[in-house]
């Protein structure tokens, strides 16, 4: 019967890993059976998978910024995406700039990430505008994070300088990994 | 819609085209199309993930489910839920047996169905939504784009960062409850 109240609603915990395809046949199974009789809880999966499409479209419009690993931009110039990308070392400085027909530009920051527990990184974009990003992800054994900003702002940019430090932090200490410099221009 | 007719319950909608046989009961067929077209759909990107092929499982299972509920040859009408989402199943281990024979009942009973599985649902805004995504800790942020850009399950998100299957699940359930609450999808994704 379509029941829109439902007694026993399916947990999000579940509904999220359905829809990334984490369960067994069998919990499967008992999920699908479940949101076919349940009008509330097929709402909600629906509501849920709604959301991570406008996540993916937010993505391919290059509208948020994250630190991101290297495995995740390739799957996204797997898909298609005309991806700009810079490779820096701890040290470094780049001209680096996005032109119109690129979907996203990052960077790829080098440094040795191996014994690192906690990474934070330490934007400074001039004129005191100097922004922490704590706990960020990041595969130690990757040796490099990739910074990923939001492009549509990038593209706002006049002449720019940014300044990344990257930071481990243990035990309340801190190790500076290395500082890169990126001096933005718009595309001409 | 009359208000009786959506507070019926699938039996009773399963019986009500049963009944009207050999003529068509469009009000009630539309009504058990209305149930179950985004449930199929949603099942179908789930199995599929494509838009297309998930409507198209979704018209070929509506289609097939309408015609048996036509002929009365279900058996079971008490449980017609159990019965489209086994014919759901069995479409899509049939189209991968045999392509063409979809392409024939598509083409024989063209009809028009709900075109969006979000149909009644309310638009999300999207300046709020990166908003929200924002405003989340750096790692609850990327452990949803790299979940949700294309339907990525715990195992291989923690590959990618060097991270736990559990570590990944407890990050990302964190994110989903802070974003549902900043969109204020409370009551929708309780």
């Amino acid at each position: 019967m379509s029941d829109p109240g439902c007694a026993t609603p399916m947990p999000l915990a579940d509904l999220l890993s359905y829809w990334l395809g984490e369960m067994d046949q069998v919990s499967e199974a008992e999920l699908e059976q479940h949101f076919f009789d349940c009008e509330e809880c097929s709402a909600r999966l629906a509501r849920l998978a709604q959301l991570g499409r406008a996540i993916k479209h937010e993505i391919r419009a290059g509208r948020l910024s994250a630190l991101l690993p290297a495995r995740f931009i390739q799957r996204l110039k797997n898909a298609g995406m005309r991806v700009r990308e810079y490779r820096m070392q701890p040290g470094g400085s780049i001209s680096c700039t996005i032109a119109p027909d690129d979907d996203l530009v990052v960077t790829h920051l080098h440094a040795e990430l191996g014994n690192v527990r906690r990474l934070d990184v330490i934007v400074d974009e001039g004129e005191g505008d100097v922004r922490r990003l704590q706990d960020v992800a990041f595969d130690p054994a990757a040796g490099e994070v990739v910074l990923f900003p939001c492009s549509a702002d990038v593209r706002k940019l006049g002449v720019a300088t940014l300044r990344v430090e990257l930071v481990a932090v243990s035990d309340g200490a801190e190790r500076a990994l290395g500082s890169y410099t990126l001096n933005h221009s718009p595309h001409r | 819609m009359p208000q009786s007719l959506s507070s019926d319950d699938d039996a009773a909608l399963a019986r009500r085209i049963a009944a009207a046989a050999p003529e068509r009961d469009k009000v009630a067929e539309a009504e058990v199309c209305r149930r179950f077209v985004p449930r199929v759909r949603l099942f179908g990107l789930r199995r599929l993930r494509s838009e297309a092929a998930a409507a198209d499982l979704a018209q070929e299972v509506l289609i097939i489910v309408l015609q048996k509920l036509r002929d009365g040859s279900i058996r079971e009408i008490e449980r017609l839920a159990a019965f489209v989402l086994g014919t759901a199943r069995q479409c899509i281990v049939d189209s991968r047996r045999n392509a063409s024979r979809r392409e024939r009942i598509l083409e024989a009973f063209p009809v028009d169905f709900p075109s969006l599985v979000e149909e009644g649902m309310e638009h999300l805004d999207s300046n709020r939504l990166r908003d929200c995504l924002q405003g989340l800790a750096e790692r609850e942020r990327a452990v949803l784009m790299m979940s949700f850009y294309d339907d990525h399950p715990a195992d291989v998100v923690g590959i990618e960062l060097g991270l736990s299957v559990a570590n990944v699940r407890v990050i990302r359930h964190r994110g989903i409850q802070r974003l549902r609450e900043c969109m204020k999808l409370d009551r929708e994704l309780s």
